[in-house]
């Protein structure tokens, strides 16, 4: 039999009976667009969460004081014994690869400017971190590379903040008070957003020393570096480990590389992604049985056409391919019907939530097709073995 | 070239055997005119079915052409099905969602020949079987009478060297009927062998040999 | 047509197709038991968090340093504040009349030795009332002993898991163990109740918290525990935590008091939107399902258009035609989801028997949910086919064969 020939026999079949096929078709798009929606969701917020991981860069070696992972709470808000200190970050400056070092302490305090007052964020910081964190200043200059240790009370203002206390008025060179203490505003930064629930927008930065006075605490609570583009992360990390260790006698700090992070990060999002699609999948696995039931309904009715196709010797294997390749051919036309359904739904989707943009993966909308074929192969089986095994007589005396 | 020798078929209803067939021996020589009469249940069917390859009988053997083809496996009975037997049913076995043409190009279609070359057969055996305006017409929209010429059709586009014929006048009136005779009579002149089944004395005496059957058994074979 | 006659006509239909019918109730089963066990497995989730989050105390009020202007949303984690939460603080909370009892926590991790073993772990400065705010349990020995909070005794309290570790089989009450350069003698070992929302009670410490407040040279408090006498008491309670820490402070309010109850509405509120989504897709099959039963009652119609056209002979009416095809399809899909239902009360318990840690059954309201849903589907998708063989001409019915 010649292939074209195999794909209109197959193909008439399944239009003779125009809606038992949509129907069934229908069953299968259903389930594969709920697969292609959901897994497209599900990448759409991975890439989400990543692009908000990397926003400050890939290239980025956290390091807290402890060696705390299993209580759920970060180090750097834990008491410690061993304390991160302005001096490790200086040592870590001298290390090759590494292209900055930004002590980080962070708090919550009253920020008041003239009549006005406003709770926020409190970061304090290096000059460094505007390059380490990639922010970008709106207004002014980032804080100065002062020593730091004795670094100056100057004061960069979140977006948020500035737009609170001063609103249209000129902030530069203004005087707040921050817990009590006196800092000069000598910046504000452009908005930068939300990062996973953090409002980066309500802070303000000061130099670290002058937060660490300010929260009466002699310890960092974390040192974030920038390595070179060039460089593997887990080598630097190593050379921050063997630097650190040697200063304080114990590896009593945690590193997490940017790498690791975005990788287990990534694991967690791809079994999401992954769940969320198995889900959808139990539609499908509906669909296949509606499959099932249909090929053995149409495999009843046509026996008749069976007996003939025997009579006229056409072998068994022949039989079962014919069915089965309805099968499959339905299965896949409802496959690129829930194509359709799914790639029309997550474009839908996103025209409906900007923020979190459904990302369709071809990857898994190529094998959500290749699924559906599957599942009409699997479905089409019984029904088609059961055809290819009527008894050629039998067959005949049915119409 | 049919040779049968000593066959059986029993079929098991229950607890009961049905001997469909007992004991039956026949030959069958190329170009033959050959009618199977006999009452109801009498095992026309049965002999028809194992002439054609598509039941095996119990015990006994079957030579065609020289081949033993009870002993052959299924592929290969598929094989001498399509090439040399033609059938032509009762019901006429139309497959309902197929045109006329299609239905005739089925056999082509299934032995894998092309489709252009399909074309110029097929509209050939429309024509010789006045059928030559029906070609887009559905089984539905077509007569008995067309219906039984679009199977024969169907029956003889492969060339086959015997056509088995189930009471192929027993759903037609007596003109349709006569004239479906008159083609495979036609055919039978071309040298086909025609092996049909029968109710009607009359037809049956249009045959060359006339074997009449009885609760499985052949009764008696008539000349003439 | 009474009643019983159309229920035994239809099913009579169903099961004379045997092979469709028990596809179709597969179908439905499938869709069913997925929903339902979906439903429960999250309605169990939640159940535990909760049993998790109420095991914390009772009418717990927390206190925090620090104050964010945004609210909502998770409990914050603040960082530093300038002016920080003390002991002195902690002990003011005390006057109040709707408070039963408070206790200070000071958190930090430290390394914890025995002689050459050791181990970093979580070190918790409190007060012996911790013991009943947490509802606390011990294997052996007693908690930490009453008296001035300010005392710093060198003694301490350690998790089973932490035990083990630091001790082997070998009884721990009465030995010595070093945390950062100071020594402590342990006098009790905590029972093991497992972990408790992220904080392995395995695997601590507590200290007096005067003796934290040394180890960790700090005076500021990580949190302030806070029971109130009674649900009734927590707003009132709440209130006055404020105002006495707002009068101690300067007229500032720079804490965060988090209820027990609002952290238990949040989750609640987040399990039953995370349940009812993931039960929302696995609906879909439900969808499916209902497809699935229009498809092959469409068939039955075509299929048994001659007894349709006999049963209009008869002198059938349109609507009894209409209700014997929508009774035929109401029942297959009731029947599927009883299936259903079955089949996911046998998967909650296996999941249960294979893991007993956690409290997994059947959602008592998911059944009735399926069972509704099952009828919907049966009759939205039965409408079709049965109109169809509700608007078949007799003459035409009868004709074929
Ligand atoms: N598949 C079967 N199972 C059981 N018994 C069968 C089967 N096929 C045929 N028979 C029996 O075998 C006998 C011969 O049947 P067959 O169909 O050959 O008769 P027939 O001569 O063609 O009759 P008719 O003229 O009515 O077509 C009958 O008694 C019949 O009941
Ligand atoms: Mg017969």
């Amino acid at each position: 039999m010649q292939i074209q020939d195999f794909f209109r026999y197959t193909f008439n079949g399944i239009r003779a009976q125009r809606l038992r096929s949509f129907l069934t078709t229908l069953g299968i798009a259903v389930g594969i667009g709920a697969v292609v929606l959901l897994t497209s969701l599900g990448e759409g917020l991975h890439r989400f969460v990543l692009a908000e991981f990397t926003q400050f860069g890939t290239n980025l070696i956290a390091i807290n004081p402890g060696k705390v992972t299993t209580h759920g709470v970060s180090g750097a808000l834990l008491s410690n014994v061993r304390p991160l200190t302005i001096e490790d970050t200086a040592i870590l400056k001298q290390l090759p690869q590494i292209l900055d070092v930004v002590s980080v302490v962070q708090g919550n305090g009253a920020i008041k400017a003239g009549g006005r007052q406003r709770r926020a964020t409190i970061y304090g910081v290096d000059a460094s971190a505007a390059r380490v964190w990639k922010f970008a200043v709106a207004a002014g200059r980032f804080l100065p590379d002062d020593p730091p240790r004795s670094a100056r009370s100057f004061v960069v203002l979140g977006s948020k903040v500035r737009q609170e206390l001063f609103g249209s008025n000129q902030a530069l060179g203004m005087r707040i008070r921050i817990g009590g203490e006196l800092f000069r505003v000598i910046g504000s930064m452009e908005s930068k957003g939300q990062m996973l629930g953090f409002d980066l927008d309500d802070a303000v930065y000061i130099p670290a020393a002058k937060a660490m006075a300010l929260f009466n605490r002699e310890s960092l609570m974390e040192i974030d570096l920038l390595h070179t583009a060039g460089s593997s992360s887990s080598v630097v990390a190593e050379k921050v480990r063997k630097a650190l260790q040697a200063r304080h006698g114990k590896e009593d700090f945690t590193i997490t590389t940017q790498e690791k992070m975005l990788e287990i990060l990534g694991g967690v999002l791809n079994t999401l992604t992954i769940a969320v699609g198995a889900l959808g999948g139990i539609s499908l696995l509906v669909g296949g049985v509606g499959i099932l039931t249909i090929m053995s309904i149409t495999v009843n009715e046509r026996t008749g056409e069976i007996g003939l196709l025997r009579a006229m010797g056409v072998e068994q294997s022949q039989i079962l391919t014919l069915f089965l390749g309805e099968a499959v051919l339905l299965a896949a036309i409802g496959g690129l019907a829930g194509l359709g359904l799914g790639v029309g739904g997550s474009w839908l989707f996103s025209l409906a939530v900007p923020a979190l943009p459904a990302h369709i993966s071809w990857t898994y909308v190529a094998s959500a097709e290749l699924l559906a074929a599957f599942v009409g192969l699997l479905a089409g089986v019984l029904p088609a073995r059961r055809a290819a095994r009527l008894h050629p007589v039998e067959a005949l005396r049915a119409e | 070239m049919i040779s049968l020798q000593n066959i059986e078929r029993i079929f098991q209803v229950g607890d009961e055997e049905v001997h469909a067939l007992r004991d039956v021996s026949m030959t069958a020589t190329d170009g033959d005119h050959i009618a199977i009469m006999g009452p109801s249940g009498s095992g026309k069917s049965s002999l028809l079915n194992i002439l054609g390859l598509l039941d095996r009988p119990d015990t006994g053997s079957y030579e065609l052409d020289g081949v033993k083809v009870s002993e052959l496996d299924e592929k290969e009975q598929a094989r001498i099905r399509r090439h040399k037997i033609g059938f032509v049913f009762q019901f006429f076995h139309l497959v309902p969602r197929l045109t006329a043409f299609d239905n005739i190009a089925l056999p082509l279609m299934l032995a894998g020949m092309k489709q252009d070359e399909r074309q110029a057969r097929v509209t050939a055996a429309l024509a010789a079987f006045g059928l030559g305006n029906r070609a887009q017409h559905r089984p539905d929209q077509l007569s008995g009478g067309q219906r039984q010429r679009v199977a024969i059709a169907r029956a003889t586009i492969m060339q086959p060297s015997v056509i088995l014929a189930d009471e192929p006048t027993g759903n037609l009136d007596r003109n349709s009927g006569i004239e479906v005779v008159e083609i495979l009579e036609e055919l039978n002149r071309q040298g086909i062998t025609l092996i049909m089944v029968t109710h009607d004395p009359e037809l049956g005496r249009r045959a060359q040999r006339q074997i009449l059957m009885v609760d499985g058994r052949i009764e008696r074979e008539a000349e003439g | 047509m009474q009643i019983r006659d159309i229920l035994s006509f239809s099913l009579l239909a169903a099961t004379a197709n045997r092979g469709r019918t028990l596809l179709m109730l597969l179908a439905m089963a499938i869709a069913v038991s997925s929903v339902v066990v979906l439903i429960s497995l999250g309605d169990s989730a939640r159940h535990y968090v909760i049993d998790q989050f109420s095991t914390l105390g009772t009418n717990l009020l927390i206190v925090l340093p620090g104050r964010s202007e945004t609210t909502g949303g998770p409990p914050p984690l603040l960082g530093a504040t300038p002016r920080d939460l003390t002991l002195a603080d902690a002990m003011a909370l005390n006057r109040a009349r709707t408070v039963r009892r408070i206790t200070p926590i000071i958190a930090g991790s430290a390394p914890i030795s025995v002689r050459s073993l050791e181990r970093e772990m979580l070190v918790l400065g409190s007060t012996s009332e911790l013991y009943e705010i947490r509802h606390l349990a011990l294997s052996q020995g007693s908690f930490l002993p009453p008296g001035e909070p300010t005392r710093a005794e060198a003694v301490c309290v350690i998790g089973q898991k932490g035990k083990k570790e630091l001790f082997g089989n070998q009884p721990a009450i009465g030995r010595w163990l070093r945390i950062g350069d100071r020594r402590f003698r342990v006098i009790g070992v905590l029972s093991s109740s497992g972990v408790s929302l992220g904080e392995d009670l395995g695997e601590v410490v507590i200290i007096p918290v005067a003796a934290a407040q040394a180890l960790f040279n700090t005076s500021s408090l990580f949190r302030i525990l806070v029971e109130a006498t009674s649900p009734e008491g927590i707003e009132q309670t709440r209130k006055s935590i404020l105002d006495t820490i707002r009068v101690r402070h300067e007229g500032e309010d720079d804490i965060t008091v988090i209820t027990q109850d609002a952290v238990l509405t949040t989750f609640d509120r987040i399990f039953k939107a995370l349940t009812l989504s993931v039960a929302g897709i696995a609906a879909i099959s439900l969808v499916v399902a209902g497809i699935m039963i229009m498809n092959v009652m469409l068939v039955a119609v075509s299929n048994r258009r001659a007894e349709i056209g006999l049963l209009k002979a008869l002198g059938a009416s349109r609507t009894q035609i209409l209700g014997l095809f929508l009774t035929e399809s109401t029942i297959l899909s009731s029947i599927g989801a009883g299936i259903g239902l079955v089949l996911a009360l046998l998967g909650m318990r296996l999941a249960a028997f294979l893991f007993p840690q956690f409290p997994l059954q059947l959602a008592p309201w998911s059944s009735a949910i399926s069972l509704g849903v099952a009828l919907i589907t049966g009759v939205v998708f039965g409408v079709l086919p049965a109109r169809r063989a509700a608007d078949l001409e007799p003459a035409f019915a009868l004709m074929r064969r």
